[in-house]
């Protein structure tokens, strides 16, 4: 579903740049859960950024079901992650001035889907919030505003879901009922579900974890999934 | 677009609190524009535009004789004619009362425009008919109230007797200076012919109306081109030597200036405000962008809320402004005949309304254009990546907003020139403080690094702030300089104006003015007056009429410059004297009297009979200046003048306004008769001027009292509508200026807590803060004093020609004080930050 080829980024001036990924290549399928994990600085959010065609590569090609993201104007690539995309922010990112539901019907009523409010409501149910529709996200805790952005990313039924340090700003005991939660919804849809951590225990629920140290990528298939 | 909608209006309620300033700008903008364009439009149509109504005619004949049948002829054949004989003379009551009055005889015709109302209501030839051999009159309420007559009373004119048959209670073509000349009196022709006041001499002013469907231009050139050798004076769209109507459009220039301005520091906030409102956006509009909306249709959302906004405070501004203009036009009903019309308040309405809209748009589309460039990335990082460029739509979309505001102003600016100043002036302002502003980053990078600095942190601290990566130096100096300059130049021009009227009405002015004296009555007046004990000056100044015949030896009718209507001024009369005995208040404003020893005899051209100097306005429709040789037809016969200065009338306190004052000697032989003034004690007055209607019945004798208080009442009234409106403008403004401080120093707050959690004293910080704001402020009141009152001189030398340098303190003073106000606010603003648990704005701010 997803083929990544010689995908190459650099930042910085072009006489001496520096190379955040270098040359990776690798693919996913759908259904698959993917974990990008290293250290600090070692090119994982850049990565998300560049599947979530939020930035383009130096050098290199992504393609999405046959279909090169460098390739598309910035409306179409705007529409593409309408259409088939969810993120799931560390930091939640809801918007503070719609509700609950408001918020989880965003993709849907961006696409101008009539039944975007069924469909929402229907979400937050699936993510145990269906008594906290009419809440603003201030009105909420994290852990219930980042189940409100887990519905928000998984409303549209995207075949690619990507997050970013989805427990990152959660306590223990909540970032695990979110991660359970989050990998319930995946296991129930076709999607790709692909997730930056640095929490081991939520890279290891993953079928394949792809290891970033100084821009070269390392995959590693899950132990607990090949067995 | 559905969703875009729906999303807008929610999130606008939601972040409605963070609006205010954009709306209050945006309300009191509209508001004071709204004001002075409804008062300009009221004043322009009553005043100073030429109306039909006003005319009396499209086109108006003023002749010192009745015109020949043939050109009468070839004027019926354009449209309709209608003859009014006019004559200034004494109306006596039978109390023995007297009034200077303004005979008027009409025809059938007359009016050609408008309705004229008599009280009772009847026709007016019947009004004016001979019953049982006795005229009827129809007089002004004025005059009646002030001469206490009532329909049915006797008045004496001429060697008439006439009964008031009615009150004229509104006259088309009534204008203000009717109140100057003498009330209105109509009579038939009829009873005209038969006063005994047609004799030979006599001043009577015939003037011909012509209702045409042709273009009034076309119609002149074709009179012109068919009589072109006549000297009739041909009115279309001039009312010249109106002071008042024109001091009222000096004062309102100036409110338009002052709203105008206001208008702008207004954008300025709206420009400030949306920043911080989209700054806030940011993460609402990566959050779209990532959830996969498009940036044009991000753009909608924000566009729709600035609409929203924009036409709701636009509207409320409306409402505010028809409140003011609805308490001003009734302030100065009292004194004139206005009153605010509909199509002046729709007008106005539609006018400000709009143009709120369009300055909200001017001002907060770059902001927007700025904030949609938001990355997403900032979404993941959660590091401060804000968009400080601008995409090409938004910024063409910017552009065209800026141009199309631009040319509202130039519409709505009567003047277009003037308007066009305005503009000028505006970007002069920015790219000014722009200059100022890369000149003080310079100056305090290389300040930074002295070594005499080393050991003062807060003033390196202070430095550092002017020229650091994302300081809001730039955006205040731009939007403080600018709107402070505007202040300067404001007040500068509102205080001449309030001086210029001041100046207007004497403190002293004479008690009688005298027209039509002749040279054989002066002995015999001077006589009169030494009678009254309370007359303490009694001035005399000859009165001589003349045409312009050739200017530098050129014949006037041949000279060739094509925007000076050259047949027009040669059919002008003016009016000449002496400066000495002359008690016109005249200011010099270029080139000089002659000296004491002028003689023309020791020009070294000896066709050169004297020297003069010229009105202002005179000049500059001729295009004179000083140096020039100017031929003038005195009775027939050429004399030929120095043109040594050009002068500007000061007062209103005779409106005798003579034309141009020659040299001695040089009218000697043209002397017929002479004007005057008496200063003496108004109750003697009263009993010197029957005595000389009764002895010189000729002599015209005008009580000034009454005109000289009402016309101040007016101009008062005037100054202080402008006295308001500029004091709104100023809290406005500095109610502005105190929140882009606010607004813009947010990040400062943060760098400040930071410091302090690092282990700065708060006593440093605030003394960083305090150098740094001491020379901001410095800085923009010191340049914002210089370019305001450059502009202020401009305008008021150029513009509304009046000079007075001795009010420019004003301004200083102003800047000064609103900058202290301003950097103090926002100095404040930040101490007041620090005594916030660090730990909470930390939280808030990060």
């Amino acid at each position: 579903m997803i083929q990544v080829s010689n995908l190459t980024m650099e930042y910085g001036q072009a006489d001496s740049p520096l190379r955040v990924l270098d040359n990776l290549n690798f693919s996913m399928d759908g259904g698959d859960t993917v974990a990008i994990v290293g250290p600090s600085g070692s090119g994982k959010t850049t990565l998300l950024q560049l599947l979530a065609a939020l930035e383009q590569p130096t050098h290199g090609s992504i393609q999405l079901d046959g279909q090169a993201l460098s390739h598309l104007s910035p409306d179409e690539l705007a529409d593409f992650r309408r259409d088939n995309m969810g993120i799931v922010f560390q930091s939640f990112h809801l918007i503070d001035s719609l509700t609950a539901l408001a918020n989880a019907a965003l993709p849907l009523d961006i696409a101008g889907q009539a039944d975007s409010t069924k469909r929402a409501i229907n979400m937050l149910e699936r993510v145990g919030l269906k008594d906290r529709t009419t809440h603003y996200p201030q009105q909420l805790s994290g852990g219930e505003q980042q189940r409100v952005a887990i519905a928000r990313a998984l409303v549209h039924e995207p075949r690619l879901i990507l997050a970013d340090e989805p427990t990152g700003n959660l306590d223990e005991k909540t970032g695990k009922r979110v991660a359970d939660m989050l990998f319930d919804l995946h296991a129930q849809s076709q999607s790709t579900l692909v997730l930056v951590t640095h929490d081991m225990r939520l890279a290891q629920r993953c079928k394949r974890l792809f290891w970033l140290e100084s821009g070269k990528l390392r995959v590693e298939e899950n132990s607990e999934f090949s067995a | 677009m559905n969703f875009q909608l729906k999303f807008a209006w929610s999130d606008l309620v939601q972040g409605l609190k963070r609006l205010w300033l954009f709306c209050a700008c945006l309300i009191f903008g509209v508001c004071l524009v709204m004001a002075a364009a409804s008062l300009y439009q009221m004043l322009d149509r009553v005043l100073l535009s030429d109306t039909r109504a006003l005319m009396g005619g499209d086109v108006e004949i003023e002749s010192s004789e009745p015109i020949e049948q043939a050109v009468l002829d070839w004027l019926a054949s354009t449209g309709d004619i209608s003859l009014t004989r006019e004559l200034d003379t004494m109306m006596s009551t039978q109390g023995d009362e007297f009034a200077l009055v303004e005979l008027l005889s009409i025809d059938n015709a007359y009016p050609l425009y408008g309705e004229l109302t008599l009280q009772p209501e009847q026709n007016l030839s019947s009004a004016l008919a001979n019953d049982e051999g006795q005229w009827g009159v129809a007089v002004d309420p004025i005059l009646a109230e002030r001469s206490q007559l009532r329909v049915g009373d006797t008045v004496y004119i001429g060697d008439l007797e006439l009964v008031i048959r009615a009150l004229v209670l509104a006259q088309p073509d009534r204008r203000l200076n009717a109140n100057w000349r003498g009330a209105p009196v109509l009579i038939s022709e009829e009873a005209m012919n038969a006063s005994g006041l047609l004799r030979p001499g006599s001043r009577v002013e015939y003037e011909y109306r012509i209702r045409t469907s042709e273009k009034v231009d076309t119609w002149e050139d074709n009179f012109i081109a068919q009589f072109p050798d006549t000297d009739w004076e041909i009115q279309t769209f001039k009312d010249r030597s109106r002071r008042i109507a024109e001091r009222l459009s000096q004062i309102a220039s100036g409110l338009l200036i002052v709203a105008f301005s206001t208008l702008f520091i207004g954008g300025l906030g709206i420009f400030n405000s949306i920043s911080v409102y989209l700054q806030s956006k940011r993460e609402t509009i990566a959050t779209l962008k990532a959830c996969g909306l498009r940036d044009a249709k991000i753009g909608q959302i924000f566009v729709v809320q600035i609409a929203i906004l924009a036409s709701v405070s636009g509207f409320i501004g409306v409402l505010f402004g028809s409140g003011l203009a609805l308490i001003g036009s009734q302030v100065l009903s009292q004194d004139l005949p206005l009153v605010l019309q509909a199509s002046d308040t729709i007008v106005a309405a539609f006018s400000a309304w709009f143009f709120g809209i369009v300055t909200a748009f001017t001002f907060a589309l770059p902001a927007l254009g700025r904030a949609l460039q938001v990355d997403v990335a900032h979404l993941f990082r959660a590091n401060n990546i804000s968009g400080n460029t601008i995409s090409v739509h938004w910024r063409i979309a910017s552009y065209g907003f800026a141009i199309m505001l631009a040319i509202l102003v130039l519409f709505a600016i009567p003047n277009v020139l003037f308007g066009l100043a305005f503009l000028v002036t505006v970007i002069i302002c920015l790219s000014f403080f722009e200059v100022v502003v890369r000149g003080l980053r310079w100056v305090s990078r290389t300040m930074e690094q002295r070594q005499w600095l080393l050991r003062h942190a807060a003033t390196r601290l202070a430095l550092a702030n002017m020229h650091r990566p994302g300081t809001p130096l730039r955006i205040t100096l731009l939007s403080l300089g600018t709107a402070l300059t505007l202040l300067v130049a404001c007040t500068v021009i509102v205080f001449s104006l309030l001086r210029l009227v001041e100046t207007t009405i004497p403190e002293e002015s004479p008690a009688l003015v005298l027209y039509d004296v002749l040279s054989e009555q002066k002995e015999g007046l001077h006589k009169a007056a030494s009678q009254y004990d309370s007359v303490n000056k009694l001035t005399l100044s000859p009165n001589v009429r003349a045409r312009v015949s050739a200017i530098n030896g050129t014949p006037i009718r041949e000279l060739g410059n094509d925007d000076v209507n050259w047949q027009n001024q040669a059919r002008d009369e003016h009016k000449l004297s002496y400066l000495s005995g002359n008690i016109d208040g005249i200011k010099i404003v270029d080139g000089a009297i002659w000296d004491d020893s002028f003689s023309a005899n020791s020009l070294a051209n000896p066709n050169i009979d004297f020297a003069f100097i010229m009105e202002d306005r005179e000049a500059q429709q001729m295009r004179l200046s000083p140096g020039d040789i100017v031929q003038f037809s005195l009775v027939g016969i050429e004399r030929t003048g120095l043109l040594t200065g050009i002068y500007s009338q000061q007062g209103i306190q005779t409106r005798f306004w003579f034309e141009a004052i020659f040299s001695d000697g040089a009218l000697d032989d043209f002397i017929n008769a002479y004007v005057g003034t008496i200063y003496m004690d108004d109750e003697e007055a009263l009993a010197l001027q029957t005595q000389l209607a009764r002895t010189y019945p000729n002599i015209i004798t005008v009580r000034t009292k009454d005109l000289i208080d009402s016309a101040s009442d007016l101009l008062n009234k005037g100054t202080s509508g402008l006295s308001v409106i500029s004091a709104i403008s100023l809290l406005v403004s500095l109610m502005v200026l105190a929140s882009v401080m606010a607004a813009g120093r947010s990040k400062q707050s943060y760098h400040a807590i930071i410091l302090y959690c690092i282990g700065a004293r708060i006593s440093y910080i605030r003394r960083a803060i305090i150098i740094e704001y001491s020379l901001l402020a410095t800085v923009v009141s010191l340049f914002s004093i210089i370019l305001g009152l450059i502009i202020a001189t401009l305008v008021l030398q150029v513009r509304l020609k009046v000079f007075a340098w001795d009010i420019y303190w004003m301004g200083m003073a102003v800047a000064c004080i609103s900058s202290v106000i301003v950097f103090s606010l926002g100095a404040l603003y930040l101490f007041q930050k620090l005594k916030i648990q660090p730990a909470q704005l930390l939280k808030e701010s990060s």
